[in-house]
């Protein structure tokens, strides 16, 4: 359970997540139930999604998924692992809901479809029914990715199902639990499983931007990026397989917040600007979300005017 | 008695079937579609070169299928010469998302269809790795814990192999491939920049330039995933296979085999293929014509036409309509229902001779198994066909990187014409995918994907005909119909993506 130092230290970080002042009622009685040194149990739900975050979540490195699942949580549901399926997995998922199989936390990946419930079926009922029934029992929501931390492409604009994000659809329910948001298209295994290594060591993270760990999403990519001096020399890729800064070429590095440049991916490979690659701005809550704001602004924009027929 | 097995879980997205059994038989399956996201819609109106990002998120199990599908619809509408380098990387970077994805499937996806988990408790051996997993699962059997020793407990009622030393061994490797399928992604995102969804795949090539620390880390990285694929993942599989034979003959499909053909071997995306591109007919093989491909949607949830060619698509949703039952289109070839996958890609090869060594292993298989080259349309025979797909692709891919030409650009300078429109076919880990692009005014007019488990897991048809998937299971016996595991090894046979499916 919480000791004092603890304590101190949850109460410390949500006086700047939330402001303590008005801390809803649903967000205190979550906070009773995150006991350090207690491993959580997951249950892990998808919504509009593409699996690219489990699949993400596999790649982590040190630790790797399996100490993850036995060590550190308890994965008490996934639809891409469990052995169970069918209706003995909507009984377990049913036990979870009521309240009959102890304290556990949400995740999901994909967002909601607000307007169109019947676009997400899980077993007999839609993905909203199942998040309602979890919101009266679960100890708070892991928001995985970006999905459902902001909606993503499910709900870039001119989408037909009304897709939000898990707390936005909770708020238009009158619901307010605890989200923590870790958002990437596809999120980094790190920042999903250390978030939960963090909670089994210390309680609940520093969050910051609504809902996102701070140890992860306080600066942005161009203010940490390895071509910052391309930048400052204005060493400039001017067209596609270039070398040097990519902010001509419509770079999102300025606009996101993620640690990617000293993290990067895959077991520390490589990331998307050390391939030539512009950041796309994945982590970003708009991320994809217009029509009118391509990934490649100038290039396109260039070419558009020379391939004028 | 009517059963609905869903959620099907160790797969991709949100399926459930809707079954009728009688006398432990299976004489309805209905495959049900359960997630839309509306992709297609999504795409229009933007920049076109959105279009190889947006599409890989179709799918972030087989990202790098869409991308690759994307480039090559693309390259088409901009009438792009790509460099030999470009299509190189291309093909390291899917071949290698291939490998990793069919180890993800046999070990995570379908062996505890079959094997034992609860021998772990039996090992009395000192592999680290083993010990580990014992003392988990009786610690938590031991506790007072709901559910102990989830995600691998509870499971379905059923047959499993009761041999330990098997079981043992198989989990061992469920666990070593879970370390090997990252080396496949790390030799992916070499080139791609991270997996899953790489963003360095362009229409024109790649934007990284290749060097000698490149190369040299991605053949290792594949050298070690092709060992594990002959050394644990083939011995793994034969040994599923000796311990249920029988379904080398359940779980077969009633359409034909369609193959668009995998990894080109030029820059051209039309140039030979490591796998052969074709649809199977009572004539034999004959060439794909993507004219011949539409999608019907009388069972499914939409209100726009029926039976539309791949171009002139159009995706209107339609949650409540009445004789629907799947978020899924019925896509059909000249009519007639195909299934996609592996089993129809190695198939399709075969049957034109077109890989000498593809040839050679079926046989060898075959002969070992006493099956024939019609059982490869079997759970087993899919199985069978995603490993020799592993195999002949890991020799390839290590073969391309001698091709490479170190410190030259991958990547082609290009224009995006103002208007224009191309096809893009490839084989996705799970079959046979194509995208269609129209631009108009620079910007996206139509964006069509019809997808591997649209064909597999689709629904009847305008004429009623079942999608692959329900035509496989009907027939099938079942020992418990409330649970049907023996269902749920055909489902697993066909790796559906759901996401994909309906997108």
């Amino acid at each position: 359970m919480l000791d004092r130092r603890n304590f101190l230290k949850l109460a410390a970080c949500l006086s700047a997540a939330f402001g303590v002042a008005d801390l809803p009622e649903p967000v205190r009685a979550a906070l009773k139930k995150i006991a350090p040194d207690k491993v959580p149990t997951l249950v892990y739900l998808q919504g509009l999604a593409c699996t690219g975050c489990s699949i993400s979540l596999l790649q982590a490195q040190s630790p790797g998924a399996v100490t993850m699942i036995t060590e550190y949580s308890k994965l008490a549901f996934h639809s891409d692992l469990s052995a169970t399926s069918g209706q003995q997995a909507l009984n377990l998922l049913g036990d979870y809901f009521a309240g009959r199989a102890g304290d556990y936390f949400l995740a999901l990946e994909g967002a909601v479809p607000l307007s169109m419930p019947e676009a997400c079926v899980i077993g007999d009922k839609t993905l909203a029914e199942h998040l309602l029934s979890a919101a009266r029992t679960m100890s708070g929501a892991i928001a995985v990715g970006t999905c459902a931390s902001h909606g993503g492409i499910p709900a870039a604009e001119g989408n037909l199902t009304g897709a939000v994000s898990l707390k936005e659809f909770y708020q238009k329910n009158q619901l307010q639990p605890l989200i923590i948001n870790i958002p990437g298209c596809s999120v980094h295994p790190d920042w999903v499983w250390k978030t939960i290594i963090y909670l089994v060591r210390a309680g609940l993270p520093e969050l910051i931007n609504g809902g996102e760990p701070k140890m992860f999403f306080e600066r942005k990519v161009h203010d940490n990026c390895p071509r910052y001096h391309d930048f400052q020399q204005e060493n400039f890729a001017l067209k596609l397989g270039d070398k040097g800064c990519l902010f001509k070429l419509g770079c999102l590095g300025p606009d996101t917040y993620a640690d990617c440049p000293s993290r990067w991916w895959n077991g520390g490979q490589t990331w998307c600007v050390g391939v030539n690659a512009p950041c796309i701005g994945c982590a970003s809550p708009m991320f994809a979300a217009k029509k009118d704001f391509p990934f490649y602004r100038h290039f396109s924009q260039s070419v558009n005017q020379g391939g004028e027929k | 008695m009517r059963v609905n097995i869903g959620p099907v879980t160790r797969l991709e997205g949100h399926l459930s079937i809707h079954t009728t059994v009688e006398n432990n038989i299976i004489t309805e399956a209905k495959s049900v579609g359960e997630m839309f996201r509306g992709f297609e819609v999504i795409l229009r109106g933007r920049d076109p070169l959105d279009a190889q990002q947006i599409t890989q998120r179709i799918c972030g199990v087989c990202p790098y299928a869409h991308a690759i599908a994307s480039s090559y619809a693309q390259e088409n509408a901009y009438s792009l010469q790509v460099p030999a380098n470009g299509r190189i990387l291309h093909n390291l970077i899917q071949g290698a998302n291939h490998l990793y994805d069919y180890l993800l499937q046999f070990y995570q996806l379908s062996a505890l269809d079959f094997i034992d988990v609860t021998a772990i408790l039996k090992y009395s051996g000192n592999d680290t790795d083993l010990v580990t997993l014992r003392n988990w699962v009786k610690r938590e059997l031991a506790s007072d814990k709901h559910f102990p020793a989830a995600p691998f407990l509870p499971r379905l009622s059923g047959k499993y192999i009761n041999n330990d030393e098997i079981n043992i061994g198989a989990l061992k490797h469920y666990i070593e491939a879970l370390e090997i399928q990252k080396k496949a992604n790390r030799a992916s995102a070499i080139f791609g920049g991270k997996f899953p969804h790489a963003t360095a795949i362009f229409p024109g090539g790649c934007t990284l330039e290749p060097n000698i620390d490149h190369i040299s880390t991605y053949r290792s990285l594949i050298m070690e995933v092709r060992d594990f694929i002959h050394k644990k993942y083939i011995p793994d599989l034969l040994a599923v296979a000796a311990g249920f034979p029988e379904y080398w003959h359940i779980g077969q499909s009633k359409g034909g085999f369609l193959s668009y053909g995998l990894l080109p071997f030029g820059p051209d995306p039309a140039s030979k293929r490591l796998f052969a591109a074709g649809v199977t007919t009572p004539a034999g093989v004959e060439p794909v014509d993507f004219e011949a491909v539409k999608e019907d949607v009388k069972y499914s949830r939409y209100s726009s036409p029926s039976g539309l060619k791949v171009r002139d698509g159009t995706l209107t949703p339609a949650p409540h309509k009445k004789s629907a039952y799947s978020w899924i289109k019925a896509p059909r070839y000249q009519g007639k229902m195909m299934e996609v996958g592996a089993a129809a890609r190695v198939t399709v090869d075969y049957l034109q001779g077109n890989n000498q060594t593809i040839k050679e292993l079926v046989n060898k298989f075959a002969a070992k198994a006493g099956i024939g080259l019609e059982n490869l349309n079997s759970v087993l025979g899919r199985h069978l066909s995603r490993a020799i797909s592993g195999v002949v692709i890991a020799d390839f891919l290590l073969a391309e990187t001698e091709k490479v030409d170190l410190g030259s650009r991958a990547m082609v300078d290009f224009q995006i014409p103002a208007s224009g429109e191309g096809f893009g076919a490839t084989e996705a880990s799970r079959g046979a995918l194509l995208h269609y692009i129209k631009i108009k005014n620079h910007k996206i007019d139509k964006y069509e994907c019809v997808v591997p488990t649209t064909w597999n897991c689709s629904p009847r048809d305008d004429r009623d005909q079942p999608g692959a998937l329900e035509s496989a299971l009907v027939g099938t016996r079942v020992e418990n119909p409330r649970e049907q595991i023996e269902a749920n090894r055909i489902i697993h046979s066909f790796d559906p993506c759901l996401a994909c499916a309906v997108h």
